[in-house]
C-alpha cells in the first residue's frame, strides 16, 4: 500500500516537470505569435500560463520532497542521498542537499520571481510587465530543458535498492538545511531584473522611471543574498569546527561575487533614478550580476572547486551551465549594444564631492573588489587547466589586498550620503565631518588605551568603522528621525559595526592546537584548558565521543562539552563544537577523534572575541536590505 | 583629487606593510600552510599525524633560527606551491597582483575622465 504510494509521488512528479516544460515553452511562443502578427496580446491568460507552470513545478517540488519524506528508494536522487534511518527533517532538507534536487529548487526560484512580479505589478504597463515575463519564461525554459535531460530528479534505478545511500553528515545541521533556499532566493532573484533589464532595453523603456521599478526587485534578492551568507558563514563557524568565521574558501567567494557586482548595482541605480545617468553602467552591472550568480552555481555545481578532476567525471553538466551562462550572456549583450545606444547618453559628466561622484568612487573600489574576488577564485583553478600547477590562495591574500580598501570605503560610506545630487556642496558640510573625525578620533585612543592595543592597522580599522557609525548616529539625530532613509541607515551602520567587529576579533582573538590527555591540562597565553572527562553514546546513525572541557581565564571559568560524531552511513566524522559566550565573545573547543580517549585528544581551542558583533551586524546589514525594500521612497530627490 | 589620492596611498602601503605583521610567528607559519591530508584545512586548524609531525619540523627550524623564506622555501621543494595559502610570487602567478592593480588604473583613468571640477 505503501510503497504504491510513493511511486505515485515520483510518478506524478515527473508529470508535473514534464506539463511545467510545455507550459512554459507556451508562455513565450504565445509572446512571439502576438509580436510577430502584431495582433494585441490577451495579457491575462499570458500570466494565466506563467502562473500555471509556477504551480506545475512547484507541484513537482512537493512530489519530490514527498519522494524523500518516504524514501522512495526508486528514484536514484533519493537512493544517492537519503537514508531510511535518517530524521524526518533532514529527509526534506535533503530534496535540495543533492544536484538534481538543488537544480528543481533552483528553478522554482526563478518561476517563484516571475510569479511574485506578476502579482505585485499591477501598476506597470503591460508592455513592459509582459516582455518581461517572457524572458523570465526563457530563462525558466532553458533550466527545465537543462533539468530534465541532463538531472532528472525523478530518475529511476532498477532493481529498486533497499537502502540508500544517506546524505553527507556534515549537511545534516538546521542551519545548513536553511542556507541553500535563502542563497537561491538571493542568486536565483536577479534573474528577474535581469529579465525586467532586457525588456526595458526592448520596449524602449530603460529610464529613470525603469531604474524605480527596478530597485525593489535588487533590494529582495539582495536580502536574502546577504542572509543566506550570514547563514552559511554562521554554519561553518559552530559546524566546520575551524573558529572563525569566513576563510575565504572558493565556494564563499563564489556567493560573495554577485552580492559585490549587486551592492554596487544597488547605488549606481540611484544615480540613473535621481541624477539619470549612468545607464549603460547600470546595465552592465545588472547583467554581470545575474551572469555571476549563473558562473556561482556553476562553480559550485559543477564539483570544479573540490577537484578538478571531480568535472571531468561529469563534465556534461557543468559543460552544459557554461553554455547556458555564455548564450544568456551573448544575448544580453547584443540587446543592451543594440538598444543602448538610443537611451540615456553617458558622456556625462560628475561634480567632484556631488552625491554622484560619491558612488562612482563606491562603484570603483566595489569592482575592485569584484576583481580581487574572481581572479583569486578563478585563477588556481586555470592555472591548473592550463598549466597543471596546483596553488592555493588563502585569506593573506584577499586580507592584504582589500584590507586598506575597506578603510576608504568607510570613509566614503560616511561622507557620501550627505552630499548633494549635481552640486559640489562639500564646503557647507565640511565642519560636520571635521567633528565626526575629531570625535572618532578621541574615541579610537579611548578603546586603544583601555584594550592597551597600539597598532596602525588597528587604529585605522577602528577609527574608520567608528567615523561611519557616527556619522549615521550624527544623521539620525539632525534629522530628528523625519524623512530618514532606514534602508541605507542599517545596512551602512552595519556594515560600519561589521568592520568594527572584525577588527577587534582580529586583534583579539585568541586560537591554540594541542592534544591533552585525560585529567590532563594545557596552558596557552593567560589560558588554561583542562580535560576532564570523556565518553562515548551510540545514536541511530551515528557514535558520539564527548569531551568534558574547563577552560580558564583570569577568574572566568566555563566548562565545554564538545563532542565528534562518526556517521555509519556514509563513514564521515563531523565535529559537534561547544561554544560558550562571555558576553559578546566565544569560547569554543572542537576536538578530534580518538579511538582511546585516555591517551589524549587532539583539541582546538580558540577565544573569538567580539564575534558575536559580528552575527549582528549580518542581522543589522540584512535588515537594511528588507527597509530598502519595503520602503518606497528611499532617498530624496535633492 | 590628485590629494586624496595620494592619501590613500599613503596609507594603503603603509598598511599593507604593517598588516598582519603582529602576530604570534609560529601561528602565523602554520596558519599559512596546507594540511595536506584534511580538506582545505591549515595545518594550525588540524591535529592530524601529517599536521602534527610537520609542526615539529617547523618548530624545530624556527629554533634553529631560519627565516620564514627558508622554512617556505623547503616546504615547497618537498611539497609544491599547494602547500602554501599565500601564493609565491612568479611569473605565473603574477596575474594575481597584476589584474587588480591594472584594474585600479584603469578605473581611475575613467573616473579622472569623467569627473568635472567646475565648482557650482
Amino acid at each position: 500500500m505503501e510503497i504504491g504510494r510513493q511511486h505515485m509521488a515520483s510518478d506524478f512528479g515527473l508529470v508535473s516537470l514534464v506539463l511545467a516544460l510545455m507550459i512554459t515553452a507556451l508562455v513565450p511562443l504565445l509572446f512571439l505569435k502576438h509580436a510577430a502578427f502584431k495582433t494585441e496580446l490577451n495579457y491575462n491568460s499570458f500570466y494565466f500560463f506563467f502562473k500555471i507552470s509556477f504551480f506545475l513545478i512547484l507541484s513537482a517540488f512537493i512530489f519530490l520532497v514527498i519522494s524523500f519524506v518516504f524514501s522512495d528508494f526508486s528514484i536514484l536522487a533519493v537512493y544517492e542521498n537519503s537514508h531510511i534511518d535518517k530524521p524526518l527533517f533532514y529527509k526534506i532538507s535533503g530534496t535540495w542537499g543533492n544536484h538534481e534536487g538543488s537544480m528543481l529548487l533552483f528553478i522554482l526560484v526563478i518561476s517563484l520571481y516571475g510569479f511574485l512580479f506578476i502579482l505585485f505589478s499591477k501598476n506597470l504597463n503591460e508592455s513592459l510587465k509582459s516582455t518581461t515575463v517572457f524572458f523570465q519564461s526563457i530563462i525558466q525554459l532553458i533550466f527545465l530543458f537543462f533539468l530534465i535531460f541532463t538531472s532528472n530528479p525523478f530518475e529511476k534505478i532498477i532493481p529498486v535498492p533497499n537502502q540508500g545511500l544517506g546524505l553527507n553528515p556534515i549537511l545534516q545541521d538546521p542551519l545548513l538545511a536553511a542556507h541553500p533556499p535563502f542563497l537561491y532566493l538571493g542568486y536565483v532573484g536577479f534573474s528577474l531584473l535581469f529579465s525586467l533589464l532586457l525588456a526595458g532595453l526592448i520596449t524602449n523603456q530603460y529610464s529613470a522611471n525603469w531604474a524605480s521599478i527596478a530597485k525593489r526587485w535588487i533590494f529582495l534578492p539582495w536580502t536574502f543574498l546577504t542572509f543566506g551568507i550570514a547563514l552559511g558563514s554562521f554554519w561553518a563557524y559552530y559546524e566546520l569546527g575551524w573558529g572563525g568565521y569566513w576563510f575565504w574558501d572558493p565556494v564563499e567567494n563564489a556567493s560573495l561575487m554577485p552580492w559585490i557586482a549587486s551592492t554596487a548595482l544597488i547605488h549606481s541605480i540611484l544615480v540613473m533614478e535621481k541624477a539619470k545617468k549612468l545607464f549603460n553602467w547600470t546595465a552592465i552591472l545588472a547583467i554581470l550580476t545575474f551572469v555571476l550568480s549563473l558562473f556561482g552555481t556553476f562553480l559550485v555545481r559543477s564539483g570544479i572547486l573540490n577537484s578538478v578532476h571531480a568535472f571531468a567525471n561529469d563534465p556534461r553538466r557543468g559543460f552544459f551551465i557554461l553554455i547556458i551562462i555564455s548564450a544568456l550572456t551573448f544575448a544580453a549583450f547584443v540587446i543592451f549594444i543594440l538598444k543602448s545606444s538610443r537611451q540615456g547618453k553617458d558622456n556625462a559628466s560628475y561634480i567632484f564631492l556631488s552625491r554622484e561622484f560619491s558612488i562612482l568612487v563606491n562603484n570603483y573600489l566595489l569592482i575592485f573588489a569584484l576583481t580581487v574576488v574572481i581572479i583569486g577564485t578563478t585563477y588556481p583553478i586555470l592555472l591548473s587547466v592550463f598549466a597543471g600547477e596546483s596553488i592555493s590562495i588563502g585569506p593573506k591574500y584577499y586580507n592584504t589586498i582589500l584590507a586598506p580598501f575597506v578603510f576608504v570605503f568607510l570613509i566614503l560610506m560616511a561622507i557620501g550620503p550627505y552630499l548633494k545630487w549635481g552640486k559640489n556642496f562639500f564646503s557647507v558640510v565640511r565642519f560636520k565631518f571635521i567633528n565626526i573625525l575629531l570625535v572618532s578620533i578621541f574615541l579610537t585612543a579611548i578603546i586603544s588605551f583601555i584594550l592597551q592595543k597600539q597598532d596602525i592597522v588597528f587604529w585605522l580599522g577602528i577609527a574608520c568603522s567608528v567615523y561611519l557609525i557616527i556619522s549615521i548616529i550624527y544623521e539620525t539625530y539632525y534629522l530628528k528621525f523625519t524623512n530618514l532613509n532606514y534602508g541605507r541607515l542599517f545596512s551602512h551602520a552595519g556594515f560600519g559595526l561589521l568592520i568594527f567587529s572584525i577588527t577587534l576579533n582580529y586583534f583579539f582573538s585568541k586560537e591554540f592546537t594541542t592534544k591533552i590527555p585525560l585529567g590532563g591540562s594545557a596552558n596557552y597565553q593567560d589560558f588554561k584548558i583542562t580535560f576532564v572527562n570523556s565518553f562515548s553514546q551510540k545514536q541511530k546513525n551515528y557514535e558520539e565521543l564527548f569531551g568534558y572541557y574547563e577552560v580558564e581565564k583570569g577568574s572566568t571559568k566555563v566548562s565545554l562539552k564538545p563532542s565528534i560524531r562518526k556517521y555509519n552511513q556514509p563513514e564521515q566524522f563531523t565535529s559537534e563544537t561547544s561554544i560558550k559566550n562571555q558576553w559578546l565573545s566565544d569560547f569554543y573547543i572542537a576536538m578530534d577523534y580518538s579511538k582511546d580517549p585516555s591517551n589524549g585528544i587532539g583539541v582546538r581551542f580558540y577565544f573569538n572575541y567580539f564575534i558575536g558583533l559580528i552575527w549582528f551586524s549580518f542581522v543589522l546589514i540584512t535588515l537594511g536590505g528588507f527597509l530598502g525594500f519595503i520602503q518606497r521612497k528611499n532617498e530624496k530627490s535633492n | 583629487m590628485r590629494f586624496l589620492f595620494c592619501i590613500f596611498l599613503f596609507i594603503y602601503f603603509l598598511s599593507t606593510q604593517l598588516a598582519f605583521s603582529s602576530l604570534d610567528r609560529e601561528i602565523e607559519i602554520y596558519k599559512n600552510i596546507r594540511c595536506l591530508v584534511c580538506q582545505g584545512q591549515s595545518l594550525n586548524d588540524s591535529n592530524s599525524d601529517f599536521a602534527n609531525d610537520l609542526k615539529k619540523i617547523i618548530k624545530t627550524k624556527l629554533d634553529n633560527n631560519e627565516t620564514d623564506k627558508q622554512i617556505y622555501k623547503y616546504l615547497v621543494e618537498r611539497y609544491g606551491d599547494w602547500i602554501l595559502f599565500d601564493p609565491p610570487i612568479k611569473t605565473k602567478t603574477m596575474f594575481l597582483w597584476l589584474i587588480p592593480l591594472l584594474t585600479l588604473i584603469i578605473g581611475f583613468y575613467i573616473l579622472r575622465k569623467k569627473i568635472s571640477f567646475s565648482k557650482d
